[in-house]
């Protein structure tokens, strides 16, 4: 009996996210006014940034996503996160020297089955914006498909690409170029 | 004899009085293009109001890139002139004006107003004597009908100031959406919408905003309705959701998504959410933008190694290169004329982001000097005559297709992505 009230808690509970997550979907959502000018004249007067979340769609904080990294992480995952793969200028081909970091993130998947993870694709900051989206698409992709080609499960990995949105380094130098154009590996959930 | 030596004299005088009658023509292309002088001094009216519109006319005046404002300082009558005395239009020759504008402005009632006359200094012709007016929270509006106005009875152009532009704005480590009037003024930031917005693009009717954001974690399409505030997801599929770009008719809209692996171009039937994909190449297709008779697709691919420049026949699926010069050409917008493409073009001399025009057959490759130090996402004005981009140093500037002029509109602030509305009511 304990366990049937324990089991329809459960039910009652997942129906709710269930519910909330079909509201999400038709839900239009609210966005705050646009500023008018501060003052009259030939220039823009940008408006003082708002407060930091005066629209919040519905289930935006759900799905863990870049909260996750925040997650205390040590040894093996701490590494796992810290060691990212680079590319080549307008490339997204694998470099040789980086396929002993892939197969070292595909033996700790291997370890921990139930661990999912996101990649992060990321281009420098030259070229246009739309296509350095595509290009960290691409370079998130290809990263995935290298670990599944060395046997993890595809349905373990997600991709994000952040295009030249998320710099390491935002300084315009070759090094802080070559430093920028990434994968990078989060683990979302243990 | 003598009657046919008449004859003929009598032509040839009459022949460039037959040319004007035609009206003047104007090479929007245009390096013959001779600018017309105006005169405008101060206006009459409320101060400070006055003055701040003066100055809103002043730069219309600039970017249109038909008129020169003569400086002040060359007038015989100052100002402020709220209407053109007859007894100084030889005033006005001697400095060379084609055109003088005076003005008064008055505000009342939350009404403010700019009643203004034009006078064609040749013939001594009014051309304009009209009162326009403007709700007190957007005086500058007023302005923007003028100029309209003046474009079309001056020299028969369409109408382009009441437009407004959209822009990424960076604020901190966020980027949000920001929208302003053509000209700079009346710019306000619209917050929300995440920390990272991207890829604004007006709907044909001026009342939507597509855009993506962040806010789901990834980069998805939504659609922000301007009059409501409300915004719907249009798509957010696994992969990129990016790049919207509506057709005339606003029915249709071409986007990219990578939801079959690798980016590739679709095009969505906005109501239905109905998507038909367009590319199947290995590389990278992105960027798309609609033939004015929403026929051809001009966009980005990278199939031959390095990104460049498509058009793309929708109903054959046939593409055509059209850029072959340098390794980086990417974002290319068709021309509301539907005869040129803007792109941004990476220029194998200097290695700099430029603006460049193309014509779709890929003939007439020009160059935009631009700032010189990387510029980027050109968009065109509602009318097609010119060219608004952001420079390297996070301003938005504009220039027409010769390049004759160059005019920053954006003030302090790190702007970048424009995209320029249609014509708003």
């Amino acid at each position: 009996m304990k366990n049937f009230g324990r089991g329809l808690c459960y039910v009652v509970f997942i129906s709710l996210i269930f519910f909330f997550a079909g509201c999400e979907k038709k839900k239009v959502e609210q966005v705050s006014e646009i500023t008018p000018p501060q003052q009259q004249g030939a220039g823009i007067t940008p408006s003082a940034p708002g407060p930091k979340d005066d629209i919040t769609m519905p289930g935006a904080q759900a799905g863990g996503g870049q909260e996750a990294g925040a997650v205390n992480l040590t040894g093996a995952a701490k590494a796992f996160e810290d060691n990212d793969i680079h590319f080549d200028y307008d490339s997204f081909s694998i470099r040789p020297e980086d396929r002993r970091i892939l197969a070292e993130k595909a033996s700790y998947l291997n370890a921990k089955p139930n661990v999912k993870i996101r990649v992060e694709g990321h281009a420098d900051e030259r070229g246009t914006t739309e296509y350095n989206l595509a290009l960290g698409e691409r370079r998130a992709n290809a990263a995935k498909e290298y670990l599944v080609f060395l046997g993890i499960n595809a349905a373990r990995i997600s991709t994000v690409s952040f295009g030249e949105e998320k710099p390491l380094d935002p300084a315009q130098t070759e090094e802080a170029y070559a430093l920028n154009r990434r994968g990078h590996f989060v683990i979302l959930a243990q | 004899m003598k009657k046919a030596l008449t004859l003929i004299l009598a032509l040839i005088l009459a022949l460039p009085a037959a040319l004007m009658a035609q009206g003047v023509h104007i090479d929007i292309e245009g390096k013959e293009f001779r600018r017309l002088k105006v005169a405008m001094p101060s206006f009459g009216g409320q101060r400070p109001l006055a003055d701040t519109l003066w100055a809103t006319c002043a730069k219309d005046l600039e970017i249109s890139g038909a008129y020169t404002l003569i400086p002040p300082r060359a007038y015989l009558n100052p100002g402020p002139m709220s209407k053109v005395d007859p007894s100084t239009m030889k005033n006005w020759s001697l400095i060379g004006a084609d055109y003088v504008i005076a003005a008064r402005v008055d505000s009342q009632g939350g009404l403010v107003s700019l009643a203004v006359q034009v006078v064609e200094i040749a013939t001594s012709r009014v051309l304009i004597s009209t009162a326009y007016t403007a709700r007190v929270e957007t005086p500058h509006r007023a302005v923007h009908t003028f100029m309209d106005s003046l474009l079309g009875k001056s020299l028969s152009l369409d109408p382009m100031f009441s437009s407004k532009i959209v822009a990424v704005q960076k604020v901190g480590r966020r980027k949000q959406l920001f929208t302003a009037w053509c000209d700079g003024t009346g710019g306000g930031t619209i917050k929300g919408g995440g920390d990272l917005v991207l890829d604004p693009a007006w709907s044909p009717d001026g009342r939507k905003i597509a855009f993506v954001s962040y806010w789901r974690n990834n980069p998805d399409l939504y659609l922000l309705d301007m009059a409501t505030l409300r915004v719907e997801t249009l798509s957010a599929l696994r992969g990129i959701n990016t790049t919207p770009g509506f057709d005339r008719t606003g029915r249709k809209m071409a986007l990219t998504l990578s939801r079959d692996g690798d980016p590739e171009i679709y095009v969505m039937t906005v109501g239905t959410r109905e998507l038909l994909r367009l590319t199947t190449s290995w590389a990278i297709d992105t960027s798309p933008s609609f033939s004015p008779d929403g026929r051809r697709l001009a966009f980005c691919s990278s199939r031959t190694g390095n990104p460049q420049i498509y058009v793309m026949d929708i109903f054959s699926r046939s593409a055509q290169r059209i850029t072959f010069q340098g390794t980086y050409n990417s974002e290319p917008v068709f021309s509301p004329r539907g005869d040129l493409i803007a792109f941004t073009y990476l220029s194998p001399e200097d290695g700099r982001y430029h603006v460049a025009l193309i014509r779709p057959d890929g003939s007439g490759l020009k160059v935009l000097p631009g700032t010189g130090r990387g510029d980027e996402s050109p968009t065109f004005s509602p009318d097609g005559r010119l060219v608004a981009f952001s420079g390297s140093d996070g301003n938005i500037y504009v220039t027409d297709l010769a390049g004759s002029f160059l005019t920053r509109v954006t003030g302090a602030g790190a702007f970048s992505q424009p995209s320029w509305s249609p014509v708003l009511q």
